[in-house]
């Protein structure tokens, strides 16, 4: 996309900042994205139900409903519920299964432009591993984001992703299922999340997306009970950023591998916090249901404002703020 | 489905706890039908956080109105605006109701916020000559929809909690003067309602048409989430914002 300089002469795309970023470096295929921002697991379906909207094509990528190897009905009703500046999230990763995936949505992805990571959870190792097996070559799918950290149901791996041990065996034994990037999405629910970010590292994540959602709950006053079917829920939204600022801040000073962050973006102002604070790539998540254009919207704010800095990469921004690291991996 | 900027043209309060918002909103309005519904963003910033799912009430060429009952953050945030001030709608979303070529009688039963998309499907059934029975329930004469808002064809009835209107009672205690009557039944209102419809129509087997307009939270509203899911009788998880929110009643599991 070409742009008038201030001068008023056509610069072309060579002459505009650059948003794009590499997000597996490591592999040769790698993993280019135009610019820096995705739509988050869960937030954006299939792709297909957002495409009447807005322009999708123009996503820096996809995150994929959470997919599983057989198909899953979800948690009871109701499933998700407002809180101050945020919401809880109960869904139980409802989801078609990863053969429907394949048959059904792959096809679809395979024509766009824009690349699609297939959001994979699992019960147990095998079947995080029959799930990437089955992906890996499968035209339409540029990646998999591994999802170690559903809170929201037993099978959705947030075990993996509270022991470093565990989080290390699963990345591993999928990275020998398959030839796909892999993004390994953390969760926020631990102790020491530089110490699972590591852990993931070593077993040979492409890169690492965080955060997942926050353990929360609502009770019914009227019904003097829990508000969720499932009890507990996901928080998400703008409510849970600061939280996900500061673990992207000290995941990104401990691991040299690129980070995606998120969590709770609803403006540009937002993406570059996480930006500055060492994330190469953003996601967008609750906030598209407020407002599906938001992605595009940040997609070009990002560029003003690196035009207007003088900045000639978004590269030049990932980590800004990081010289101020104070050290230790736990608070 | 549009994202479109609606501008409020008129904000009037009808009953204790209902008022008439109607939007100016010309594409949005091209392409509504009755049992469909607007997602609105009630905040500029991020609390309330979520868009609010809205039944169109009235549908005119340019406009739409929404029914709103003063029920909680959104609703009151969405009856606090005048005339002139703006919303962020998108929309129209859902399925909406049908009526069946062959249908000449329309029973219609409702509660609450429910009122407002059975109006819109009543004001489209008058105009195509047909039939319209509208029985009503509300907790008292004070929450009673107003009948001269009604087209003069539609029969109306009205049940009360308190019994300070009408019959004393729950209004699926008239449905059963009717069900002889209605070529088909359509009803919008809490689920306490819904389900003792389907105990009237269990107890006399009924096999006509019950079209039902579900309410639930939603995030999304274009089925990209899974927050708002019923059950159907095939086992499927079907979205409420996207594969409803009306439902043919025998096609659902109750539980």
């Amino acid at each position: 996309m070409g742009r008038y300089s201030k001068c008023g002469i056509w610069c072309g795309d060579e002459m505009a900042a650059d948003l794009s970023v590499e997000l597996a470096p490591g592999k040769k295929e790698g993993l280019l994205l135009r610019n820096p921002v995705m739509v988050a697991s869960g937030c954006f379906g299939w792709g297909t139900e957002y495409s009447s909207l807005i322009d999708i094509q123009q996503l820096g990528a996809i995150l994929s409903k959470g997919t599983t190897l057989r198909p899953r009905k979800g948690n009871e009703m109701p499933r998700l519920v407002e809180t101050p500046a945020g919401m809880l999230n109960a869904i139980g990763l409802q989801n078609i299964g990863v053969r429907k995936v394949i048959a059904e949505k792959a096809p679809v992805w395979a024509t766009w432009r824009v690349p699609v990571l297939v959001n994979v959870a699992g019960e147990d190792v095998d079947e995080y591993c029959r799930c990437a097996q089955m992906l890996d070559g499968v035209q339409g799918v540029a990646g998999i984001e591994l999802n170690v950290s559903c809170p929201n149901v037993r099978a959705g791996g947030a075990v993996f992703a509270c022991d470093p041990y565990a989080a290390a065996e699963v990345t591993a034994a999928v990275r020998r299922c398959t030839t796909l990037p892999l993004m390994v999405k953390l969760s926020p629910n631990v102790g020491d999340i530089v110490a699972i970010a590591l852990a993931v590292e070593e077993a040979g994540a492409d890169c690492i997306s965080l955060i997942n959602t926050l353990v929360g709950m609502k009770i019914d006053i009227i019904k003097r009970r829990p508000y969720l079917g499932n009890v507990t829920g996901g928080l998400s939204g703008p409510a849970v950023r600061p939280v996900a600022v500061r673990m992207v801040y000290q995941v990104a000073q401990a691991v040299s591998i690129p980070v995606v962050g998120l969590g709770g973006i609803a403006s540009t102002d937002d993406a570059l916090e996480f930006i500055m604070a060492g994330a190469s790539a953003i996601q967008v998540g609750t906030a598209l249901f407020v407002d599906p254009s938001l992605p595009l919207r940040i997609v070009e704010e990002l560029a003003s404002f690196l035009e207007r800095g003088g900045f000639s990469s978004i590269g030049e921004l990932v980590g800004a703020a990081n010289s101020h690291f104070k050290g230790g991996s736990s608070l | 489905m549009k994202l479109e900027i609606g501008e409020i043209v008129e904000n009037r309060q009808i009953t204790s706890d209902l008022w008439d918002v109607m939007l100016r909103a010309p594409q949005i309005a091209r392409e509504a039908k009755p049992g469909q519904f607007l997602h609105v963003r009630v905040s500029n910033g991020v609390d309330p956080l979520l868009r609010r799912p809205m039944s169109f009430y009235r549908i005119g060429s340019d406009t739409v109105d929404l029914l709103v009952r003063d029920a909680g953050r959104g609703s009151k945030a969405i009856i606090g605006k005048g005339v002139g001030d703006t919303l962020d709608l998108m929309g129209p979303l859902g399925n909406g109701f049908s009526i069946h070529p062959t249908s000449r009688h329309l029973l219609m039963i409702g509660g609450g916020s429910g009122v407002g998309p059975l109006v819109a499907l009543s004001e489209v059934a008058v105009s195509q000559g047909l039939s319209v029975v509208m029985l009503l329930g509300f907790r008292s004469a004070d929450r009673v929809y107003p009948s001269e808002l009604l087209s003069p064809e539609v029969e109306y009835y009205v049940a009360t909690d308190d019994g300070s209107a009408g019959h004393h009672g729950f209004v699926t205690d008239l449905v059963s003067d009717y069900l002889g009557w209605a070529d088909s039944l359509y009803g919008c209102g809490p689920r306490a309602m819904f389900l003792s419809l389907l105990k009237v129509a269990r107890g006399v087997n009924l096999q006509k048409s019950v079209q039902l307009s579900m309410e639930e939270n939603m995030a999304c509203g274009v089925g990209a989430c899974f927050g708002c899911v019923v059950e159907n009788r095939r086992g499927e998880m079907k979205s409420v914002c996207q594969d409803g929110p009306v439902f043919e009643m025998r096609d659902l599991v109750w539980g």
